[in-house]
């Protein structure tokens, strides 16, 4: 037993520190430290350097052109990326759909799609829910009717994170009735710019259109886009929710916030005030013990000695964690989280210049942490809801 | 970064687990603790296994295992809710004296090694609470290390058992200096014992020094105290661990078998999603324990905030695990019977040890600096 990371991992780490130091726009860390929104281009520059580099499929083998890299690789990878305050990559492309084509999709899928997966040139959206299946997704309605080499499609698609970028879209759609709701789904890959195809956002609790209803009205699909066998989509669909276990706790992304909770607190006078203290302790303690839990993940899987079955705890405690800096965050603003400034939320916004100079001077960092307090609710909505999450550890626990 | 145990734990492991299967029912820790907590002859086997000697250094007899080698047989001691002072005798007792001069630890180190004697710390004070700083016992200093004792030190682990205590005392200073406390090792002789038996059904008493006798270990003996503390911590931790790990277990397995409104208790959700939340917090407190273990050799600043966040979760999960495990019980959870409230019992006593819940968060809030995490 050893904590300490081996001399050829700290060596690995401090390469890519020197990496995302060089690489990382000024620009985009600023956003990301300060909590403001990012634009689709600030998501695809970052997207394209670490293409360029071929990192953005940091998690891919090498046979598909990526690093290689083993469970400790990544997560240094990732930590270092989020220390510095790189975006997070939008997963869609390069952690979802990517390890599905290489796994389940035809040689010429592979070639046809990874390249612009790998580079980031292709901003891919998820087509899962549906209005009427949420964390029972197998009840998804949304059909795909064999037609001789084409598939119509027909249906509505809902929650589709920046589903208003997306130029392609994979989907779960129906293609048989018989048997049990999973058996008659398949995995499709659809074009976005495709005829028949509408997105319409949908306006978060923050105010933001983060996410989108995509329908689907007599779309043709070339029945070459399905990937793997017809009806077999639930199988890989569990093969891509198995995928990046320990990413999704997101621990460092939390170590990185609690450092923005710090810096927000000394500056709202609540560093010196017990109550207040005593609950970043709190999470400070939760954050560690979370770390801890994923580092034992990354343990287990690099040596291969034993399984844990932690993943569900991962999710659950990840996505509490998130929740609780969100809060603690708009509760170190106090008063000044209950301006709605529209404008706060976006990069170049001069707090101390806002509203003629009104604006109480040093409070920028306040403006936007009630929004982004409303806006982490759906941590422990989406990726099957903290409930399911504690279905599917209880089935483990209980084995019954 | 490696959390894998070695084949040499693991077979220390299963040495432990197999003498507990053997020679440790809940029979005999019942008729134990009923009989007033009496753990001498526990700690007797322990030793014949070879474990009083695990952290004593081979040149004095012991095996000169480190802090890995401690968690495996804390573990498995917690999972058998063994009942006897080994966190005192063979971790505490040989970190402490390692500090003193070299007669005194030829002297006791190789009787520590063989369980022959029980070296036990007695440290704690009215009104000190858990501030190892508050020391109002009061040590007169003589030649060659002799000295003098008055003061009175209470809830001492295994008192009227121990053979000797190394005893926290004043040399010079006010109430709550660091500086001035001395470590000293008083014989049991020397020394008036009002002992009692613990909520958990071990042993514990007031222990006082009139004019006591005692033998110098180290004059300037508070980081030493604070290591030993930090030591115990991390023992702590592990008992919990197996302790929890044993718990749920049982629980499982009631709520698997047993049967109300035609089903097992097992199928409800309202259950079952409480199970889930009690694997949170073994899972989470498993980690923390590691982390405990694995940062007790970081300098002083990193190592007490490591062990207080430590203890912060342990003290959480403790009492979830164990209250939640009760209730899932039902009315046989809250009986003396049954195997699970001593589980319950003990767990609630490891709490109240080396510092609570809320003392810990207090250490790591006034520790608190601009970056955190495993490696900070």
């Amino acid at each position: 037993m050893d904590l300490a990371f081996t001399d050829d991992e700290l060596a690995f780490r401090a390469d890519i520190r020197q990496w995302v130091a060089d690489q990382l726009p000024a620009d985009i860390s600023r956003k990301v430290h300060a909590a403001q929104r990012l634009t689709r281009d600030d998501m695809q520059r970052w997207a394209r350097i670490l293409g360029s580099r071929g990192w953005l499929g940091w998690g891919w083998p090498k046979a598909f052109g990526g690093p290689g890299w083993n469970a400790v690789q990544k997560h240094l990878f990732e930590e270092e990326c989020a220390l510095a305050g790189a975006p997070r990559v939008v997963p869609f492309g390069p952690i979802m759909v990517a390890p599905v084509i290489m796994a389940f999709g035809s040689p010429e899928q592979q070639q046809r799609f990874l390249p612009g997966i790998a580079s980031g040139e292709v901003w891919w959206s998820q087509g899962y829910s549906e209005p009427g299946a949420g964390s029972d997704l197998a009840g998804l309605k949304t059909r795909a009717d064999r037609r001789g080499d084409k598939y119509i499609v027909n249906g509505q698609k809902t929650w589709t994170t920046l589903g208003q970028y997306g130029e392609w879209i994979f989907c779960l759609v129906r293609t048989s009735h018989e048997g049990k709701p999973q058996t008659g789904i398949s995995f499709l890959l659809v074009d976005m710019k495709s005829p028949g195809i509408s997105v319409r956002p949908i306006v978060l609790l923050d105010g933001e259109p983060e996410v989108n209803e995509v329908f689907f009205d007599n779309v043709e699909v070339p029945a070459e886009n399905l990937v793997g066998e017809e009806n077999k989509g639930w199988t890989y669909a569990k093969h891509l929710l198995s995928h990046e276990r320990t990413n999704i706790a997101d621990v460092n992304r939390a170590k990185r916030e609690l450092e923005r909770l710090k810096r927000v607190a000394r500056a709202e006078g609540l560093w010196d005030d017990i109550r207040f203290r005593d609950q970043m302790a709190l999470l400070e303690v939760d954050i560690v013990a979370l770390e801890m839990m994923v580092l034992r993940v990354l343990s287990a899987e690099k040596s291969g000695k034993q399984s844990l079955d932690v993943a569900g705890l991962l999710k659950i405690r990840g996505s509490e964690i998130q929740q609780r800096y969100t809060e603690l965050l708009m509760l170190a603003g106090g008063p000044l989280s209950v301006p709605f400034i529209h404008e706060a939320m976006e990069a170049g916004w001069q707090g101390d210049q806002a509203l003629g100079g009104l604006w109480p001077g040093g409070a920028g960092h306040c403006a936007p942490l009630a929004a982004n307090y409303f806006n982490y609710r759906k941590t422990t909505i989406y990726g099957g809801s903290n409930e399911v999450q504690r279905n599917i550890v209880a089935q483990t626990v209980l084995g019954s | 970064m490696d959390f894998d145990f070695s084949d040499d734990q693991l077979s220390l492991r299963d040495a432990v687990a197999r003498w507990v299967e053997k020679a440790f029912g809940f029979e005999r820790r019942h008729a134990l603790a009923r009989a007033g907590g009496a753990s001498r002859e526990v700690y007797g086997e322990l030793a014949g296994l070879g474990l009083t000697g695990l952290a004593v250094p081979e040149a004095h007899g012991g095996l000169g295992f480190g802090p890995v080698e401690a968690m495996v047989v804390m573990e498995e001691l917690g999972r058998g809710l063994v009942h006897a002072p080994y966190v005192q005798g063979a971790l505490l007792a040989p970190a402490l004296l390692a500090q003193g001069p070299q007669a005194l630890q030829s002297a006791w180190l190789p009787r520590v090694a063989d369980g022959s004697a029980l070296v036990v710390l007695a440290h704690q004070e009215r009104a000190a609470r858990w501030r190892l700083n508050h020391v109002r016992t009061r040590a007169r200093l003589g030649a060659d290390g002799r000295a003098v004792i008055d003061g009175v030190k209470s809830v001492v682990p295994a008192a009227d058992e121990a053979d000797a205590y190394v005893v926290p005392a004043r040399i010079s200073g006010t109430d709550d200096d660091e500086a001035g406390i001395a470590l000293f090792l008083v014989e049991r002789q020397a020394a008036q014992v009002g002992a009692y038996p613990t909520q958990d059904g071990a042993r514990a008493g007031e222990v006082r020094f009139d004019g006591a006798a005692a033998t110098l270990i180290d004059a300037s003996g508070h980081p030493a105290l604070e290591a030993a503390v930090d030591i115990a911590i991390a023992a702590h931790a592990a008992e919990a661990v197996g302790l929890m790990d044993k718990l749920v277990a049982i629980t499982v397995d009631y709520m698997n078998t047993r049967r109300q409104f035609g089903v097992p208790i097992a199928s409800f959700q309202a259950l079952r999603h409480r199970i889930a939340d009690v694997k949170m917090q073994l899972e989470l407190a498993r980690s923390m324990s590691y982390f405990a273990t694995l940062t007790l050799g970081r300098e002083r600043a990193a190592r007490r905030r490591a062990i207080s966040q430590a203890k912060v979760q342990l003290g959480q999960s403790m009492r979830f695990v164990g209250q939640q495990c009760i209730q899932l019980h039902g009315g046989i959870g809250v009986t003396d019977e049954y195997l699970g409230s001593h589980y319950f019992k003990r767990l609630t006593m490891l709490e109240l040890g080396f510092g609570d819940t809320l003392h810990h968060l207090g250490e790591v809030s006034a520790r608190l600096q601009d970056t955190a995490g495993v490696f900070a």
